[in-house]
């Protein structure tokens, strides 16, 4: 199938930064990222924007730099949302096929899956995505879409996110404001996960999380779909508040410290001495203990990662056999890993782009991995779209477009 | 068993170490180290009753008294006792010869414990052995008669013995809970017993990387009329150092550390497995600091045993005079029981709220030095103490000589034959004066060992002037007359000292001790001979402090001040005197609970409390509650591990 080169751009709104993403997705699927325009985001905190005006001189910032970067004129934008109040749950929908029916029809499936939709949600909230997991027809699991198949009940298995309706909404305001439009709003970690798993990891089971500055974002995916997501609101800015509490530093010598300096593996090794800054004469500014540094931060993300590991339905853990994947800004602190090991007890990893040409240095690093895998996001939309409707189970998942 | 040692020149054969129970008690505290198991050490009972001779463990045993008693018991008799084991004297004789050290347990108290015990300690010490005798003294509820059987006993074991550790069965009460049989009781307090002596042997016949050996073990207890601080841990896997350290704690003889306090001497001794690292031990060590007075000698060992495997084990050996332990500990039990296995905590904790009152903390401790140094002092010079001790030898001798504590009418050969072994487990010489430093009790008693004193002054008084030089002449010119005092009085006259110790031992001092039983902890780590290691756990605001706070702090390390600036005048008003300090220090204490309480109350409930915790940049925000805890607080605040 010929395709035609097409640009998508994605955008995070996130709490340390505002950035958007130009990327080609070139005709043999391989992802071209042709600029990049980032801002570090005031008015956002917890992935909630709290003060619209400044969110809004950032996004224009961001946006300038884009368009300048990858000079393209930006139209539309697919835009990852996070906070704490989207919540990712599984639903299941049985329908009963009617007596004298034996064969699966299309309908029945499309009942099965209606049904299945329908969460219950508390009033104020929306679908952000209504995801398929996989079909079971009469307790049996199917990961395609069993029309034309015998039985008698079919069930569809959802991943369904909501969230608050009109906190989405302002997000999709702002970017309005730009002016832009939204082709999609994509809850961060299954934006991630798009970037950081590839389709073995999916398989084999894999866990995302994505710690940036103010959210803590994870994604579960087991036997090749999503089986769990969420958003926790501690991120990076937390440690640094915690270093800023302990210690009494002013929040950006806390923040460079902990860049720097802070250790989150529980290795007393590490923990010997004393961490200093020096300024630019090279005087020591401040001394802190690492002992106590490394220990504020170890127990902050020590925390988050637990809240994570809780959040988790039960016995999934065991199930993960791919391991365990951390993006974003905080997981870049020095010794997460041992952390995270320790905690999750399976594989770590730091995700590589694969298939990305550009600037291929930049793309390296995690913090970008949610805008990144926005792009792969709409690529993978794109491919469902031009496919023809009976494929869509192919790839075991189904996108509904953004519709409020 | 054919004994033979694969390296001849360090490990004492098993064949020469021996430990006797002597009575009763003391077949009891055998029978808990056979149960135990003890490698390296053989086991000889000597009882007069025959039956609890029959049934005990020990592979050698000896009847005393056999025509005199009978194989039955003394009655309680120690006249009696005595005359028993004169009977069996040749016995044991060959029994203990050749024994390079004996480990005597015996109950005092009692006929056979009270009344044998000097003999057999002298027996064992003319065959040429070293004897360290474990004694358990009786429960008041016993009765005066036999208190002072026991401490008859007691004082000539002092005299005879080289070193004497005495486990007061009052205090071994306390090791269990009351509704405890008594059973337990005493199974624990032989186990207690039972892990010092093993302690004890392991320390003396594993050779060290760093070596510590009897010398060292000596000058820990300072063997007279001391209590023995014992604590043993033993821990494994990840982070195995710092639990080691806490089950050492955990010892009741050390009252969760916090008795560590007032030693002077610490004995520390690690073992473990090949794959023992520096910065295992240097952790270990910092920790440790914090429970252990600066002016405390820390006599430190490290041992490398393949046995161990991947475990660590830790032994704490230090002791007390009687008398510190009698008012002081008692509080600092009730009063640190709930404040100090959080201890780490609270440290980390103070920066924030409770400025002032950490603040507070380095003058008194600064004052408390003093004393502590003071202390030792009247043992070794003025013999107002020593009650029935006899002096067979005139007092001072050349301090050259030094190394062996010579047994008291003991002649030549032995003494020959000991400082041989001695040498031999030293290895090197100038460990040698160290070793004395602390043993006032021989002072006291034993003429010989008094001529140690004299050198136990070098070792004692640098540390001592070190230690001080710095707090004291910047803290506050009060204390400064003070240690001069006790640094050019090697040997003033005892009057003097005597007043100085009446002055500096008051009451209020004492109180005092009770009242801050965690602030010392906190910075003890200032001044330790392994220099580069502070960071480990939680020192780190100790660490400023000592340098920091004092009013010099504008003048020197202005930079260094994090948040010291609002501190500053805090300490001025507690200097000035003791007394002033003890009421201060009370006050702190008073005021201490209900700061950390503001900030402990921040986690499982309540959300009035969180506006009284300052919440950085989240000011102001709704609580960010998940599973009842405030995410926007640092979880290290929130003490949730």
């Amino acid at each position: 199938m010929a395709r035609r080169t097409k640009i998508h751009v994605g955008l995070e709104i996130g709490t340390s930064k505002t950035c958007l993403v130009v990327g080609e997705v070139k005709a043999d699927s391989a992802v071209k990222i042709l600029g990049i325009g980032e801002t570090k985001s005031a008015g956002i905190r917890k992935g909630e924007i709290y003060d619209y005006s400044q969110i809004r001189a950032c996004l224009k910032d961001a946006l300038a730099k884009a368009e300048d970067a990858s000079d393209v004129e930006i139209g539309s934008v697919f835009l990852a949302v996070s906070g704490a109040h989207i919540q990712g749950v599984n639903h299941r929908g049985t329908y009963r096929l009617p007596d004298g029916d034996p064969v699966v029809s299309q309908d029945h499936v499309e009942e099965a899956r209606t049904i299945a939709r329908e969460v219950h949600i508390p009033h104020d909230h929306v679908y952000l995505h209504p995801i398929i997991r996989n079909y079971w027809l009469d307790g049996l699991e199917h990961s395609s879409s069993p029309v034309g198949l015998f039985g008698k009940t079919v069930e569809a298995d959802f991943h369904v996110v909501h969230g608050i309706g009109t906190r989405i909404q302002n997000s999709i305001k702002l970017v309005r404001e730009m002016p832009l439009e939204v082709d999609d709003v994509v809850f961060s970690p299954i934006a991630t996960a798009q970037m950081a798993l590839d389709r073995e990891a999916r398989e084999n089971g894999a866990l995302v999380i994505d710690i940036g500055g103010g959210t803590t974002d994870y994604a579960l995916y087991l036997g090749g779909v999503i089986t769990a997501s969420g958003c926790i609101p501690v991120g990076g800015d937390h440690v640094t508040n915690d270093i800023h509490l302990v210690t009494g530093l002013p929040f950006s010598k806390a923040e460079r410290l902990k860049i720097t300096e802070g250790d989150a593996s529980s290795d007393p090794v590490r923990s010997v001495g004393v961490a200093r800054l020096t300024d630019d004469r090279g005087f020591a500014e401040v001394e802190v203990n690492r002992g106590v540094l490394n220990e504020v931060i170890r127990q902050r993300l020590e925390e988050t990662l637990r809240l994570v590991l809780q959040r988790l339905p039960a016995k999934s853990l065991e199930a993960i056999g791919g391991g365990v994947f951390l993006t974003g800004g905080t997981s870049l602190m020095r010794g997460f890993s041992d952390l995270a090991f320790e905690i999750f007890g399976r594989d770590i990893y730091r995700p590589e782009l694969p298939e990305i040409s550009g600037v291929q240095a930049s793309f390296k690093d995690p913090r970008y991995a949610t805008v990144i895998g926005l792009i792969r996001y709409a690529q993978i939309l794109e491919t469902e779209k031009a496919s023809p409707p009976g494929v869509i189970g192919r790839i075991g998942r189904m996108f509904w477009p953004f519709g409020r | 068993m054919i004994p033979y040692s694969r390296v001849t020149k360090d490990i004492i054969p098993t064949s020469s170490v021996k430990i006797i129970g002597l009575g009763g008690a003391g077949a009891n505290m055998l029978e808990r180290i056979a149960l135990d198991g003890m490698e390296g050490a053989e086991l000889l009972a000597l009882n007069t009753d025959v039956r609890t001779l029959g049934s005990c463990l020990a592979k050698e045993k000896i009847q005393l008294g056999l025509n005199l008693t009978k194989g039955l018991g003394t009655g309680g008799d120690p006249d009696l006792g005595r005359q028993a084991v004169l009977e069996a004297e040749e016995q044991i004789r060959a029994a203990v010869k050749g024994c390079r050290i004996v480990f005597l347990c015996a109950g005092l108290g009692g006929g056979t414990g009270s009344g044998a015990s000097a003999i057999v300690t002298r027996i064992a010490r003319e065959e040429g052995a070293f004897v360290v005798v474990f004694a358990t003294m009786p429960f008041a509820f016993e009765g005066k008669r036999r208190r002072e059987q026991a401490e008859t006993a007691l004082n000539e074991l002092a005299v005879l013995s080289n070193a004497l550790v005495t486990f007061d069965n009052n205090r071994m009460g306390e090791l269990v809970l009351a509704k405890q049989g008594i059973h337990e009781a005493f199974v624990a307090a032989d186990h207690m017993i039972c892990e010092s002596i093993k302690a004890v042997i392991r320390l003396v016949i594993r050779p060290g990387l760093i070596n510590v050996g009897l010398d060292d073990l000596m000058s820990a207890l300072r063997t007279n009329r001391s209590r023995c601080l014992f604590g043993s841990g033993i821990a494994s896997g990840k982070d195995r150092a710092s639990r080691a350290l806490r089950n050492a704690l955990s010892s009741p003889l050390l009252d969760q550390g916090s008795l560590l306090k007032e030693a002077q001497t610490v004995l520390v001794h690690l073992c473990g497995g090949e794959d023992l690292t520096l910065y295992e031990i240097e952790l270990l060590m910092q920790r440790l600091q914090k429970y252990v007075p600066e002016s405390a000698h820390m006599l430190f060992g490290a041992a490398i045993d393949p046995v161990m495997g991947d475990s660590l084990s830790l032994t704490l050996i230090s002791a007390l005079p009687e008398d510190a332990l009698t008012s002081a500990p008692r509080h600092a039990l009730s009063q640190t029981s709930g404040e100090t296995p959080p201890l780490e905590f609270i440290q980390a904790v103070t920066p924030e709220p409770e400025k002032v009152l950490v603040v507070e903390v380095p003058a008194p401790q600064v004052e408390e030095i003093p004393p502590a140094i003071i202390e030792p002092e009247p043992p070794a010079v003025v013999e107002p103490e020593p009650p029935a001790v006899v002096e067979p030898e005139p007092l001072p001798e050349p301090p050259a000589v030094v190394e062996v504590p010579v047994p008291v009418k003991e002649s030549a050969p032995s003494e020959s034959l000991i400082s041989k072994f001695r040498r031999s487990l030293i290895g090197s010489a100038p460990v040698a004066p160290t070793l004395f430093d602390t043993n006032r009790p021989f002072a006291e008693s034993d003429p010989i060992p008094s001529k140690n004193t004299e050198v136990i002054q070098t070792p004692v008084e640098p540390p001592a002037a070190h230690s001080q030089e710095t707090p004291a002449e910047i803290e506050q010119p009060p204390v400064v007359n003070e240690p001069p005092a006790p640094e050019p009085k090697p040997e003033p006259s005892p009057v003097v000292v005597a007043d100085f110790v009446a002055v500096s031992k008051e009451p209020s001092e004492a109180s005092y001790i009770e009242a801050d039983p965690d602030p010392k902890p906190i910075e003890n780590d200032e001044d330790f001979n392994i220099p580069s290691l502070e960071s480990a756990g939680f020192t780190p605001i100790p660490r400023k402090r000592p340098v920091g706070v004092t009013p010099w702090a504008g003048t020197k390390d202005g930079d260094r001040s994090l948040k010291l600036g609002a501190e500053i005048p805090a300490p001025t008003p507690a200097p000035p005197a003791p007394e002033e300090s003890s009421t201060a220090a009370s006050a702190v204490e008073t005021e201490s609970p209900k700061l950390k309480l503001g900030i402990k109350t921040a986690g499982p409930q309540s959300e009035l409390s969180f506006d009284s915790t300052p919440r950085g940049r989240f000011e102001g925000e709704g609580p960010n509650m998940i599973d009842g805890e405030d995410l926007d607080l640092p979880p290290f605040l929130r003490k949730k591990k």
